[in-house]
């Protein structure tokens, strides 16, 4: 395939060029970079939610998408030079939301990738089921890098991942954890995703002690350390049958390991680099559709590794519980942030929080939200903008502070008791962490 | 649009050549109160009612009735009004944007974030008689029936979710309506089927051609269809 070279492309754009006119010189040349020739793509796409710049699919066979217009692949919306795309720009904010939005639209669940540019910055962003999160940072394009960039982005649509990796995290105890990965694990199983559950809080060691899996005795351990040995050794698969079907649902899942409880954390940082599990998982991304990682209260070793291999992170919170939404501000302003500049490729991301307890009465409610808008604005103070983490649907003009809720019941903690999940065992339990799965995941 | 037509102009009618229409419901204090405010600030509604022209210098409140409630209390000879035009959507339009009627959204292709706004909506509203019922429960079932074959809203009530005939299952009246798809001839879908009546299942046995149905019971019904 003749490569393109788009750095001549961009210098003949003019400095200050509105969007017809990056529309003109940019955008064909740059789809076509990605691969997509003539008949494979489709301008001011009906994504369902509005029209978006343009939608790109290979064509398969006879079914081409310029004819049937069906299950776009890769969206593109595109924005003037005058519009800055700059991170932390209101206006990036907004082509963000908007791109979400398409993405999230009726016509357009096939699609796994986004990208927004102005050709003077591009970042893709994947879509997995319902989530959304960057697959790049937001890069600046000059003639010098646009070729590597576009190459960069092209080598991730063509070879996509598989599994959405998330991180279950809140440096405070008592949140619900163990319970949301678990309950979450299983109802992700009942709808036909393949899932790895992964017990990285070696001192606790709750999640694979409540579905009664034995403690690795050193596998986790040698997986870790050793390039050599896959951590597939490691894995154990916990299956349950249905009484009245006899159907069998059940996912895999990497057991805590006692080496790991006595070994010194000097000790294993000096063997283990931050992204040793990140490395591991790699390797098992094409064999699962979501990969769910338990996490202990800390951030320490286990946690930092864990939000490390994360694609999004999943804060559980109390809404009577003022320090789980003190340390979940400290997550979102700080320790994923760290982790971003890190890993260099715009992961992980956080996702909005959620409620995780004991029934709400109106005046405990009224306590949370004066306690979340002391936290927003104080961080405004810091420079950043919590409001989307903690009421993703608020808006200047609608101050909506909706947060997603899973009521906890007694059946769902003494569901530990039967060593089985209770999604399997409790229709409510059931019915809440479908909801749980429908708000953040499955679409 | 020609230039003598009105529709879409601010206009200062007289309040004797306006009909009130349905008129409104909000308590006296509000429309007594606001008209003395209205009295002591000049007397300008600046924000207009809205009405359609029925006959020559004859008009009709479609939007905003509270205003012209309260225009007619503070005695005003004139309303500030804005013309529209007379379609039956236009009436619907504004009125669902002056916030007198509640918009319904369309059961039958609604998305799940829409089914839930609308059923938190209704769970919120003061008094609700659905103070109880369960929103993830609820909008968990709705979303999974086969709501696109539904010609009524009756089978609600038989989704467990602790929605029941009666004073429930009317409530949602107000925010769902239907466009029913037809049925296809070959359902297979144990779901779909046992939404079904027995009777519907049996002429569903006929035209495909089975034969010893007619004894059966609802489960083995549903059993031979699904084959």
């Amino acid at each position: 395939m003749p490569s393109i070279n788009l750095s001549a492309t961009l210098q003949s754009i003019p400095h200050n060029a509105q969007e017809p006119i990056v529309d003109q010189f940019f955008a064909t040349r740059l789809l076509e970079a990605l691969g997509f020739n003539q008949g494979e793509v489709y301008p001011q796409y009906e994504s369902g939610a509005g029209p978006v710049d343009y939608a790109a699919r290979k064509n398969v066979e006879d079914n081409v998408f310029l004819n049937t217009k069906s299950n776009p692949y890769l969206l593109v919306e595109l924005k003037g030079r005058d519009i800055n795309l700059a991170e932390d720009s209101a206006s990036y904010k907004n082509t963000v939301t908007q791109l979400r939005r398409y993405l999230l639209a009726s016509n357009c669940k096939t699609a796994q990738w986004g990208i927004i540019t102005n050709s003077i910055h591009i970042q893709l962003f994947r879509k997995h089921d319902r989530v959304i999160h960057p697959a790049t940072p937001c890069l600046k394009l000059d003639s010098d890098n646009i070729d590597d960039t576009v190459a960069l982005i092209k080598q991730k649509l063509d070879q996509p991942t598989k599994a959405l990796i998330v991180a279950v995290y809140n440096n405070k105890g008592g949140v619900g954890k163990t319970t949301t990965t678990i309950n979450l694990a299983s109802i992700l199983s009942l709808f036909g995703k393949k899932v790895l559950v992964i017990d990285f809080d070696p001192n606790q060691q709750d999640l694979t002690s409540s579905i009664g899996l034995p403690l690795s005795e050193g596998d986790v351990y040698q997986s870790l350390v050793n390039k050599n040995v896959d951590i597939r050794s490691a894995m154990q698969a916990y299956t349950f049958r249905h009484k009245q079907t006899g159907k069998e649902f059940g996912f895999d899942v990497i057991p805590a390991d006692k080496t790991l409880v006595d070994a010194d954390e000097k000790d294993i940082r000096q063997l283990l680099k931050s992204h040793a599990l990140h490395q591991k998982l790699n390797s098992l991304a094409a064999d699962y559709d979501y990969v769910l990682i338990d996490s202990p209260p800390n951030w320490r070793f286990y946690s930092q590794q864990a939000v490390y291999a994360a694609d999004v992170v999943l804060i559980p919170a109390k809404h009577n519980n003022l320090f789980s939404l003190e340390n979940a501000a400290t997550a979102i302003k700080q320790f994923i942030p760290e982790t971003q500049r890190a890993r260099g490729d715009g992961g992980p991301i956080a996702l909005p929080i959620f409620f995780n307890g004991e029934k709400t009465t109106p005046s405990q409610q009224e306590a949370a939200h004066q306690a979340i808008n002391n936290i927003i604005r104080q961080a405004k103070r810091e420079g950043f903008d919590l409001l989307r983490y903690f009421y993703p649907r608020y808006t200047n003009a609608n101050r909506d502070y909706y947060v997603f809720e899973v009521p906890s019941y007694a059946h769902i903690a003494n569901a530990a008791f039967s060593r089985t999940p209770a999604v399997y065992c409790n229709k409510t339990a059931f019915e809440y962490y479908l909801a749980l799965a429908k708000e953040y995941f499955l679409q | 649009m020609s230039s003598l037509s009105d529709i879409g102009n601010l206009m200062h009618l007289y309040l004797d050549e306006i009909s009130p229409g349905e008129g409104t419901t909000a308590p006296d204090f509000l429309i007594q109160a606001a008209a003395n405010l209205l009295n002591q600030s000049g007397g300008r509604n600046w924000i207009p009612v809205i009405v359609q022209e029925t006959n020559k210098d004859q008009y009709q409140v479609i939007g905003n009735s509270f205003i012209y409630a309260v225009a007619e209390a503070a005695n005003l000879e004139r309303v500030w009004c804005i013309i529209a035009d007379s379609s039956e959507e236009t009436v619907k339009i504004t009125q669902v944007l002056a916030g007198e009627t509640v918009p319904q959204i369309n059961l039958s292709i609604a998305s799940r974030d829409e089914i839930m706004a609308a059923l938190q909506y209704l769970i919120e509203q003061p008094g609700s008689v659905l103070k109880g019922v369960k929103l993830a429960v609820v909008t968990n079932r709705l979303e999974a029936a086969p709501r696109q074959y539904w010609k009524t809203l009756e089978p609600i009530a038989s989704l467990k979710c602790g929605i029941t005939k009666g004073k429930k299952l009317d409530a949602l009246k107000q925010v769902f309506y239907l466009s029913p798809q037809s049925m296809p001839e070959v359902v297979k879908d144990p779901a779909i089927l046992n939404s079904l009546t027995t009777d519907e299942l049996k002429k569903m046995a006929k035209t495909r051609g089975f034969t010893g149905y007619a004894k059966m019971k609802k489960a083995d019904l549903v059993e031979l269809l699904c084959q």
